[in-house]
């Protein structure tokens, strides 16, 4: 177990490796820098941008780039950001935290949700309401992310029963922690509930049709003529046998969170990643930029991992392999 | 009714099914007839036979007295009773309790009769608590006791272990003490045995003859073997096309005049008129040698450093000559499957030769010919069931892009016709054929290549006798057309003397005997008697062919 887990952790930091190597790269090929704005004013002389540049080590080489920001990197600083001027973690380390805020109870509900219920409609198998499920799950899907955000703040702004963006209310800090906590429950209330619809859908599909295939298998008519009761053929019998998929599924479905969590946080203004890299990506803050995508891909591996030790937990076959 | 329908004085059945008709919708609107008008009573204690070629409905019988049919089938009129009540009125509820408590079942195939993910603990334990409440105590002794009377002499490792940790045969015995955990009156047990090897076969068949005595259980024996029925059945019903055929005791059936009847009871006598197989052609090199073959396995376990090496072949010596059929003889795991996978090139030998026609190793041939071919034991598995006839036999040719496609299609038919199949089904889907015609497929597939020998691995054993019968005769037909040599792995007797001219035993990883198939019955090697005895306990009624 450890090796296994050793082994899949090794693999994810030479994931992050080739990443942020990719990233750099990219970065190069892209048209300008942080400072291609202020070259068209005429007001900075190029002495003084000369000096910016070597102050930022622009001028220096990528491999140079590269090993500068390893190291400050290794010190935990992820480079320094142009336009704050302040080490890059500073920054990104509380945006992470907001980020997480949301996508966590999102991944847990919407598994908490799809999971029972695929298990139900996958036993409704042929009949009317798996049909209805099977319409409403497709609609859900055709929804584009944005879409959904843009409702949920319609929601906000004609009910007036929730906050129209933001993390915090103006005059939440100084009420208390429990007043503060509900503050940002209610703040959090439609993000993630924008969150939970645009990635219920395809959850739930995997899970109803992983659980069909394993019903119609000979183990499970087996099990139905030993005379089981149903509840315990669906969720003790059929949902561990078919879980395999679906937990590799779980590392992918933390990656579709996140990605439609940082267009969900920009259209929401939540204080998370997302809006923090736009704004970096269209200032070409090149180490927050690098930062913040560098910070999703631990994320993913992250839950990649975690979905490798339920794997692990879950499977007797692959406990065997391993 | 049977001739026994005395009135009054008889009591009451505890299972009857009056006049049953079963329907499945299949693909494209069609229906299949899966069981038409059928009448059948099981007193209590009684054992019911029931006979019949796969595809006579002997399953759906099986499924449709538990009303588990799948989704698509529909019970289009006759009925079912339980202890004189229909099982239509059955509450679901009722039926749930009936289902293993009542009337338990065994299902086909062991190895996918248990679910992979559970400890067998859940899943034994689990059928108990399904009808009765018990403490923990309770539940964990009445699994032990049921596992012990099913020949488990430690339960406490089987109720730990996973279904892939045990063999066939031993998922087999899981699967039969899940069924009878509750004390069922009746058992419907489909194919129990098909799927495992003679000797665990007979140790399967005299467990269940020692608890049909000891708990009075009625039974209702699946199967297509005619075999198996002499010992364990009181009546017989031998079943076509989903009506019944004929109904008696085995000794009237033995002496029915129907040839349908005739042909499951005695599929080796179909072969009398046969040609046998002409024999090799003497004094040449051999078409493949075998020298010193030994290959092992290492395994490792969970949270251990310590490895196990499995010596699967332990020096092998083999000489196949031309147009010889040799017959490897050996229960499950004696290393019959791993000599032919490294004799077709799936797994490399550890150390030792193996020549074909005295040379090491056939030099890569252009075009289509491949000098061995493997026909596998399932072509269920073994071959893609979306893929058309001619699509599973044109393959090799156009992986190989051999000529034109249309030149491919000409090739495939001639094929499908040479090996019994109507080139008319070319379209058809390979999962539409039964079992015996996609082994027939699975043939038409490995002569594309034009081989010079074929490895058959068990490619008989999942197939019923009389289809085994049919298979048997196109193989002698293509060898003497061919000259085709053929190394036919088994793990039972069936047809040998008629189809082979030398016999291998394999016992552990080694040759333990080569004879012929006149001498095997006179072999004093303990392997050998082992599996001519367990053959000659399931082919008691005059089903022999083998020695």
């Amino acid at each position: 177990m450890i090796r296994y887990l050793g082994r899949r952790a090794a693999h994810g930091l030479l994931i992050l490796f080739g990443v942020s190597i990719l990233l750099f790269l990219l970065f190069q090929a892209a048209p300008g820098d942080f400072l291609s704005e202020a070259k068209l004013n005429s007001q900075i002389s190029p002495e003084t941008m000369a000096y910016l540049r070597a102050q930022y080590g622009l001028d220096q080489s990528l491999p140079v780039r590269y090993w500068q920001w390893a190291k400050s990197s290794v010190r935990g600083d992820f480079g320094y950001s142009f336009a704050y001027n302040v080490p890059a973690a500073s920054l990104l380390w509380p945006r992470a935290r907001n980020t997480l805020l949301l996508s966590v109870p999102a991944l847990i509900i919407s598994w908490l949700i799809a999971v029972p219920l695929g298990v139900l409609v996958a036993g409704w198998k042929g009949k009317w309401a798996d049909r209805i499920f099977s319409g409403g799950t497709s609609a859900l899907l055709a929804l584009p992310d944005v879409l959904i955000a843009l409702l949920a703040l319609l929601i906000a702004l004609k009910t007036g029963m929730f906050p129209v963006g933001g993390m915090t209310s103006v005059n939440s800090q100084n009420q208390g922690w429990w007043a503060g906590l509900r503050d940002l429950g209610w703040h959090m209330a439609l993000p993630v509930a924008a969150l939970v619809v645009g990635s219920l859908a395809i959850i739930l599909r995997h899970v109803r049709n992983s659980l069909g295939e394993v019903l119609e298998s000979s183990y499970m008519r087996a099990a139905e003529g030993h005379g089981l009761p149903r509840f315990k053929l669906l969720f003790r019998y059929a949902l561990p046998a078919a879980a395999n998929p679906l937990i590799s599924l779980f590392g992918l479905s933390v990656a579709v969170l996140l990605s439609v969590s940082l267009l969900i946080e920009v259209v929401m203004s939540w204080p998370g990643i997302g809006p923090l890299l736009l704004e970096a990506i269209l200032a070409r803050d090149l180490f927050l930029v690098i930062g913040a995508v560098m910070l999703s891909t631990v994320f993913l591996i992250a839950g990649n991992l975690l979905g490798d030790v339920l794997l692990y937990a879950f499977d007797p076959r692959i406990r065997r392999q391993t | 009714m049977t001739s026994g329908d005395l009135g009054l004085s008889k009591p009451e059945p505890l299972l009857r099914a009056s006049a049953l008709s079963v329907d499945y919708d299949a693909a494209g609107g069609d229906v299949v007839r899966a069981l038409r008008n059928l009448d059948l009573e099981i007193a209590d204690g009684e054992s019911v036979g029931v006979l019949g070629e796969s595809g006579s409905g002997k399953s759906s019988l099986a499924l449709a007295l538990l009303r588990l049919l799948p989704r698509n089938a529909r019970v289009v009129s006759g009925r079912i009773e339980y202890r004189g009540r229909s099982l239509a009125e059955f509450s679901a509820e009722e039926l749930r309790q009936m289902r293993g408590g009542e009337v338990a079942l065994i299902s086909q195939e062991p190895a996918l009769a248990l679910n992979p993910v559970l400890p067998l603990r859940r899943q034994l334990a689990d059928v108990l608590l399904a009808h009765h409440k018990l403490d923990r105590g309770a539940v964990s002794s009445r699994c032990h006791e049921m596992l012990r009377e099913v020949g488990f002499p430690d339960p406490e490792r089987i109720m730990r272990a996973y279904p892939h940790e045990l063999s066939g045969g031993q998922r087999q015995r899981v699967a039969i003490a899940q069924a009878l955990i509750c004390r069922p009156r009746l058992l419907i047990a489909d194919e129990p045995l098909s799927a495992l090897d003679a000797a665990t076969q007979s140790e399967i068949l005299e467990l269940l003859q020692r608890l049909k005595r000891d708990l009075r259980l009625a039974m209702l024996f699946i199967t297509h073997n005619a075999g198996t029925l002499a010992a364990l059945a009181d009546n017989i019903i031998v079943m076509r096309e989903g009506e019944v055929a004929a109904r008696g005791s085995i000794g009237k059936l033995q002496s029915s005049a129907d040839e349908y009847v005739q042909g499951i009871l005695f599929p080796e006598k179909s072969l009398a008129g046969e040609p046998r197989a002409s024999g090799p052609a003497a004094d040449e090199t051999p078409l493949l040698e075998v020298r010193a073959l030994s290959k092992k396995f290492v395994q490792q376990r969970m949270l251990s450093r310590r490895k196990f090496v499995v010596q699967s072949l332990v020096g092998i010596d083999l000489s196949l000559r031309r147009g010889s059929t040799v017959a490897m003889l050996g229960r499950s795991g004696s290393g019959k499957s791993t000599l032919a996978r490294c004799l077709a090139g799936f797994e490399t030998p550890d150390s030792g030769e193996i020549l074909l026609q005295g040379k090491p190793e056939e030099a890569k041939k252009a075009g289509i010919r491949r000098p061995v071919q493997m026909i596998f034991q399932d072509a269920a598995t073994s071959i893609n069931p979306r893929f058309t006839a001619r699509q599973v036999i044109a393959e090799p040719l156009e992986i190989a892009k051999w000529k034109t496609d249309a030149e491919r299609t000409v090739r495939a038919l001639a094929l499908m016709e040479e090996v019994g199949l109507d080139p008319g089904w070319a379209l058809r889907l390979a999962g539409e054929f039964s079992g015996g015609q996609r082994q027939r497929l699975a043939l038409a597939r490995t002569l594309v290549a034009e081989p010079d020998l074929l490895i058959m691995d068990e490619a008989l054993s999942g197939l019923d006798m009389p289809v085994q019968a049919q298979m048997v005769r196109l193989l002698i037909h293509l060898q003497s057309r061919h000259g085709l040599t053929y190394l036919y792995i088994s793990h039972d007797l069936n047809f040998i003397s008629l189809f082979a001219q030398e016999v291998i035993v394999m016992e552990a990883g080694r040759i333990v005997e080569r004879t012929t198939p006149a001498r095997l019955a006179g072999s004093t090697n303990p392997a050998t008697r082992e599996l001519v005895e367990a053959s000659e306990r399931l082919h008691a009624p005059g089903v022999e062919a083998a020695v």
